[in-house]
């Protein structure tokens, strides 16, 4: 059995008085494609950011490759890589000086940052525009190189809030293509999506949040097992089912 | 450490990379240089036209014409009669200066030769130092002729040919000329009028207070473009972000200071190497607190309009307070509250070193104030500085 490679213990995030996190645990295996699924507001992203060290947790306890959040942030940083929901990129610089600049980042030397970021160029799909500026990619190129940044220094656990948003179906298919080829790697992969098919496809296991709770947490498989036949239920059903149909933001 | 350096190389790449930015920043020092050149630059005692009918087309009509345009801020500029008369008519001159058909002839024969001033009303006070200097230049032709008349005369008889005598007493002038029995020498009070001087310092510290824009502006744009929260989930430590973008600003600011001296440094000359090398000292050390306050401001500021409204109104107060380009009497209370401006302090090192002849060590407390008011400045922002609210 593979080891536990994250592990969150009863997490709390309250900003002023509203708790955004409550209460939330969970542990991904190494190698695991872990999926975090809930609506607008139920709190996946600040708890994506509580992982990465960004945003400090009110109370309890998360650790990575045995590295406790809070008193080895710094080596817990050494090890994760986050590919944040917006674009986060230096749109003024090329995609390979972005690549650099954040490889020289995450520890990598000159001349091994500049491989890794023609590596995971290539993997992209997008060495032939290396030396472009960002700002003239389109929206699937920018969000590939989006991915791309999050993968430089190799890092053991790779946080991917949204990768897929606004893209076409090409891009989309390729950055697929890239996650899958990480798990066939062993990267363990935290996702948070709002399309309930890419997760199917992708995720082990996810854990469906709402309210800053995670209200449901199996394999695709058995969550849609539970409210009807797996094969014709879909991950959307299940979803609707448990978080409801009123809008949210 | 190398990771600051990497932060403050991306944000110099990234600058240049701007080309409205790096327009902005680069030719800002250059203009404002050239403004300063044209409005201080070359500056002379006076500056005006000599206007000229010269009738006589003769040997000493040349003469004074050439000694006249020898005159420094003086042009000669020569007219047909019928053109001085419209002009003088329409008043688009008020002087003119009219050298008459006989000047040189009368000369030669040694009678009395006559210049002939024309102008409407009393010529104005430009016409009245026009005039001042022609009645001068013609005075010295005068000598010349009283010396070659007085020496031909004690000579005749004596066996001394013309040309002898010629060689003699173009000698006797140039000695004269270059040694005068009569000196006048200026004494000029108060250090050097000049005000390229008075000003240098006040545009210097001016330029120097855009890096406070600068430093607020680069953290919040990080965060805007979300790359900041990115930065912080490597191995990049707070501080590290911190002092990269210190070291950002300051070569910003410092690199518009540098074009700004090294201009007035060779046109003016205004300079000696060290007095230049010590302004740079300052001119680094000031960037360095103003970007250590920006710094501060880019810990507060939750826009990058936030950002630049707070540092244009401290800018702004310092540049007031500072007395950047006007004297603070010492006694008022104006005077208490300037020393709360960082500008004071600046200004005060330009000044001993620009305008007093002073060095580095004249200008230690005010630099140990401003190298302080950095440190303070990277400490505080440091402290208070969230990558978001509840973040590290």
């Amino acid at each position: 059995m593979a080891e536990e490679f994250l592990v969150v213990k009863d997490l709390h995030k309250s900003f002023r008085d509203f708790k955004v996190v409550n209460g939330v645990s969970f542990s991904i295996k190494k190698g695991e494609i872990f999926g975090l699924l809930g609506p607008n507001g139920a709190g996946k992203t600040t708890t994506i950011r509580m992982l990465s060290t960004v945003l400090e947790a009110d109370s309890g306890d998360v650790t990575i490759g045995g590295y406790s959040i809070r008193q080895d942030a710094a080596a817990v940083r050494s090890i994760i890589g986050v590919c944040p929901q917006e674009l986060a990129l230096y749109e003024d610089l090329s995609a390979l000086d972005n690549m650099v600049f954040f490889g020289r980042m995450v520890g990598l030397r000159g001349s091994e940052a500049r491989a890794q970021a023609m590596t995971n160029l290539e993997m992209m799909g997008l060495e032939d525009r290396a030396k472009g500026k960002v700002a003239k990619y389109s929206g699937g190129m920018k969000r590939r190189i989006n991915l791309a940044i999050a993968l430089m220094g190799k890092p053991q656990l790779l946080f991917l809030d949204e990768p897929t948003v606004g893209i076409d179906p090409q891009s989309r298919n390729n950055i697929y293509e890239t996650i899958e080829g990480l798990r066939n790697k062993g990267m363990t992969v935290l996702y948070t999506t709002h399309y309930m098919e890419e997760a199917d496809r992708l995720c082990e296991r996810v854990a469906i949040m709402d309210g800053g709770q995670i209200i449901k947490m199996d394999t695709p498989y058995k969550l849609k097992g539970e409210i009807g036949s797996p094969e014709q239920v879909t991950l959307e059903d299940v979803f609707l089912k448990f978080t409801g149909r009123s809008l949210r933001d | 450490m190398k990771r600051a350096f990497f932060i403050a190389f991306n944000e110099v790449k990234l600058y240049l990379q701007d080309r409205g930015d790096l327009a902005f920043s680069l030719l800002l020092p250059i203009i404002t240089f050239a403004l300063l050149y044209g409005a201080f630059g070359g500056q002379t005692m006076f500056e005006g036209t000599a206007y000229i009918v010269d009738e006589d087309k003769g040997t000493y009509s040349s003469v004074l014409l050439e000694q006249l345009g020898e005159v420094e801020g003086l042009e000669v500029e020569l007219l047909t009669p019928s053109e001085a008369e419209t002009k003088l008519e329409r008043s688009d001159i008020l002087l003119v200066l009219y050298i008459p058909e006989d000047f040189t002839e009368a000369l030669v024969s040694g009678d009395k030769a006559e210049l002939v001033f024309r102008q409407r009303g009393n010529g104005e006070q430009w016409g009245q130092v026009v005039s001042s200097i022609v009645r001068g230049v013609a005075e010295e032709i005068n000598q010349e002729f009283q010396v070659r008349g007085q020496v031909s005369e004690s000579l005749q008889g004596k066996g001394i040919s013309q040309d002898q005598i010629e060689v003699a007493v173009q000698e006797f002038l140039a000695q004269e000329r270059e040694t005068p029995v009569v000196g006048v020498r200026e004494e000029v009070l108060g250090g050097s009028p000049d005000f390229v001087n008075q000003f240098l310092p006040g545009i210097v510290t001016m330029y120097v207070l855009f890096a406070i824009a600068m430093a607020a502006r680069v953290i919040v744009e990080e965060r805007r473009k979300g790359t900041l929260e990115r930065l912080l989930t490597t191995r990049l430590s707070v501080g590290q972000l911190f002092i990269g973008k210190f070291f950002a600003s300051v070569s910003r600011g410092f690199v518009q200071t540098l074009i700004l001296l090294g201009l007035s440094y060779a046109v003016f000359q205004i300079f000696t190497p060290l007095s230049f090398l010590s302004s740079l000292v300052i001119a680094l050390i000031f960037a360095g607190t103003a970007s250590g306050i920006g710094l501060i401001i880019a810990s507060i500021a939750r826009s990058e309009d936030g950002a630049a409204w707070i540092a244009v109104v401290f800018s702004v107060t310092s540049f007031m307070l500072g007395g950047t380009f006007f004297e603070i009497a010492r006694d008022s209370a104006f005077y208490t509250l300037s020393r709360l401006s960082i500008n004071v302090y600046a200004n005060d090192a330009f000044n001993v070193i620009i305008n007093e002849g002073g060095s580095l060590g004249d200008v230690g407390p005010q630099l140990g104030i401003l190298a302080g008011v950095m440190v303070v400045g990277l400490l505080i922002s440091r402290l208070i500085f969230r990558v978001m609210p509840g973040g590290k």
